[in-house]
């Protein structure tokens, strides 16, 4: 017991400086995952059928497969053979981004769908251009009602990054790896990584509940 | 407000792309070197985090004495060589033993070290290898590796009455040889003596497997990087800093 | 020629064993973790205070710890307290356990929808506790529930691709293996992506065809 403690005393500056490294990546792909995830939505929702189709199929494709299947892929095939050289950490950013956009797009497009339709014609009566009225009309609210569902992508995101361990981004899970297999100490390590990753999501979905509140414009309701 | 943020956002994507490829084209080659970090004494993590073992000091010596630069990034053992040819890493100094198969793929320096393959089994087991590998029983072995390969063509394909469970790592399969999960585990030497420093199991033998050599690997197209870490190697080997990490690793 | 041979006599056995394993992972843990989404739903709604907040913690620390995290804790963890499990028992419980917490919270939605004014009309046609809980509120909070729950299976037949890495040896660790043995990574996730891909395929399209079937008109479930 004193023992796993102590080892645990010494190896917890290391696993916290992974979850940088695990933040990292989830800023990126959800960053990433949010830009792309908004046009995607915006596709769906005003762009012409063959657009919609080709969403769909994406949507399909990206919420089909496996994280780990896509990663592999990605790490060893589809980067290598275009010829084009990234780090793991690039490729866990990229795969976990396309696929927080599959998941994002379908957030976004519900909120896009929510709002009254009156809305957009109300735009057009006022002159403004469609591009200009979802632009600043209706992604403005969009984006605040899907406040709440985004936090919940988020929480996943953050927690499906640990699979990146498996390409050997030394996030939290691969750095508990490392120092269990140098001194035994595999549940005390774990558990430790499991507790890291809870906070994490805690103070993200709480840092997102308070730009919630922050946002809200009052009297306004889905 | 919500546009800012948007702009802010793509921004820092693009800023984020855009140093993470040219991270690749610095001014000056590093080279980077693939370990399996789950594997003391040859490879490992150390206290503050650093890469350590015996093949990291050996080739930072081997790169200082040659005049290049090295880092070590731990990587995923079972796609290494993908990773390598990839060019995600330029050398795998990291207890690779030196196959035929795998020569098809990278080229080896020359051998370094010459490594046993053994089966580890609980302190208290007075089973023999053989009383191992028989009875149905279960023996892990390491994912991807020489030991895992041979048996499966070797053992059990002719006919041995046991089954193979593979492991993330040799370290993870000594973990459940102790929970009782498996009878043995099969592993190089060197890993094996640094279990039984740690843990209460024991080296009961070889299996029959030939020994083999570890070497360096590197891509097919660099002969120039092979020549300098083969010639790095033959003066190591000649260096009295070679038997002092010998004494330090014990490997 | 060779090649056709070694895909015929060492690719397909290998990815045909794997679908098997998989899917006998996906089936079992899918069920349980419905039924234990069931009793803890029902537990944070109904249950009394310590039963709703033992609950709470469980659903807690089940969907703040990640998945892998979680499936390492049961297999090479818990031996440190003295309890031993296989990789497929270790894998089938982690899974459901996982899901169980996601299910819950569906679950719980879904009873909380319903409205008191129904349970108070149940009482007065002398509806019997049970016979409330059976009649009135399950056929409707099962049909609310549906939709993420379903989503929940498949992200469940998704994450059942890191039991590989407790040793359990589904569908991405014999292609991994295969494909670390071969070097032919794209073709064989490819062809592995694809079989997941069918298989959330199927799963969605059935449980949409579930909800379809059992939904009432006029009764309209959550829009989420």
């Amino acid at each position: 017991m004193i023992e796993s403690l102590t080892i645990l005393a010494g190896a917890l500056p290391y696993l916290l400086k992974g979850s940088v490294v695990t933040i990292g990546v989830v800023f990126g792909a959800m960053s990433l995952g949010l830009l792309f995830g908004i046009a995607l939505a915006v596709g769906q929702v005003y762009g012409a059928i063959w657009l919609k189709r080709l969403i769909g199929l994406y949507v399909w494709f990206f919420r089909g497969v496996p994280l780990l299947v896509l990663l592999f892929l990605f790490y060893f095939g589809l980067f290598s053979l275009l010829n084009i050289n990234l780090t793991a950490f690039t490729v866990a950013v990229i795969v976990l981004g396309l696929i927080s956009a599959a998941y994002q797009s379908q957030i976004f497009r519900g909120a896009i769908v929510s709002l009254p339709d009156g809305q957009l014609k109300a735009a057009r009566a006022l002159g403004m251009s469609d591009a200009t009225a979802i632009v600043l009309i209706i992604l403005p609210q969009a984006l605040r009602l899907a406040i709440p569902a985004w936090s919940n992508e988020y929480s996943i995101v953050l927690k499906d990054s640990a699979v990146a361990y498996a390409l050997g981004v030394t996030e939290i899970m691969a750095r508990a790896h490392f120092v269990a297999s140098r001194t035994y100490q595999h549940l005390p390590l774990y558990f430790t990584a499991g507790v890291i990753f809870l906070i994490l999501t805690y103070a993200g979905t709480k840092a997102l509940r308070l730009l919630e509140e922050r946002v809200h414009i009052p009297g306004y309701s889905q | 407000m919500g546009k800012r943020i948007l702009w802010a956002l793509a921004l820092l994507t693009a800023v984020f792309i855009l140093t993470n490829a040219t991270y690749s084209m610095a001014a000056e080659k590093i080279y980077i070197n693939g370990i399996d970090a789950n594997f003391p004494p040859f490879a490992y993590v150390d206290k503050k985090g650093n890469a350590d073992g015996f093949d990291v000091k050996a080739l930072d010596w081997i790169a200082k004495e040659m005049g290049f630069k090295v880092e070590h990034k731990p990587m995923d053992w079972d796609g290494i060589i993908p990773s390598l040819r990839a060019k995600k890493i330029d050398i795998i100094a990291s207890g690779m033993s030196i196959t035929d198969k795998r020569k098809e793929q990278v080229n080896f320096t020359i051998p370094y070290w010459n490594i046993a393959q053994v089966i580890v089994a609980p302190k208290d087991s007075t089973a023999t290898v053989d009383e191992l590998l028989s009875k149905g029983n279960k023996i892990g072995v390491q994912r991807g590796t020489t030991e895992a390969r041979w048996i499966k063509e070797n053992l059990i394909a002719k006919g041995k009455n046991f089954s193979l469970v593979e492991y993330d790592s040799a370290p993870l399969s000594v973990e459940d040889v102790l929970n009782g999960r498996i009878k043995g585990a099969a592993m190089d030497d060197a890993p094996a003596k640094d279990a039984v420093n740690k843990k209460p199991v024991r080296i009961v033998g070889t299996f029959g497997m030939p020994s083999e050599d570890f070497g360096y690997a590197v891509r097919k197209e660099d002969s120039e990087l092979l020549k300098k870490l083969d010639e790095g190697l033959k003066k190591l080997m000649a260096s009295p800093y070679w038997n002092e990490l010998k004494r330090k690793y014990n490997p | 020629m060779e090649e056709m041979l070694f895909i015929r006599t060492e690719v397909v056995p290998a990815l045909a064993r794997g679908i098997i394993v998989s899917i006998q992972l996906i089936i079992p843990s899918s069920a349980l973790g419905l039924l234990v989404g069931m009793a803890v739903g029902a537990a944070r709604v109904y249950g009394n205070r310590s039963l709703t907040f033992a609950a709470n913690c469980y659903v807690a620390i089940f969907r703040g710890f990640p998945l892998v995290v979680q499936l390492f804790i049961w297999y090479f963890g818990l031996p440190y307290i003295g309890i031993y499990m296989t990789p497929y028992v270790a894998a089938v419980l982690g899974f459901s356990l996982c899901s169980g917490a996601y299910h819950s919270e569906y679950i719980r939605g879904a009873f909380l929808s319903i409205k008191q004014g129904q349970l108070m009309a149940a009482k007065a046609l002398g509806f019997s506790h049970v016979g409330m809980l059976i009649h009135v509120i399950f056929p409707q909070a099962f049909r609310r529930a549906l939709p993420g729950c379903g989503n929940e299976i498949v992200y469940l037949i998704k994450y059942s691709s890191l039991a590989y890495m407790i040793t359990c040896i589904e569908l991405t660790g014999e292609g991994k293996i295969i494909a670390s043995e071969t070097f032919k990574y794209i073709e064989i996730f490819l062809i592995i992506g694809a079989v997941y891909l069918f298989l959330t395929t199927i799963a969605s399209w059935f449980l949409r065809r579930l909800e379809n079937r059992l939904s009432i008109p006029g009764f309209k479930p959550f829009s989420v």
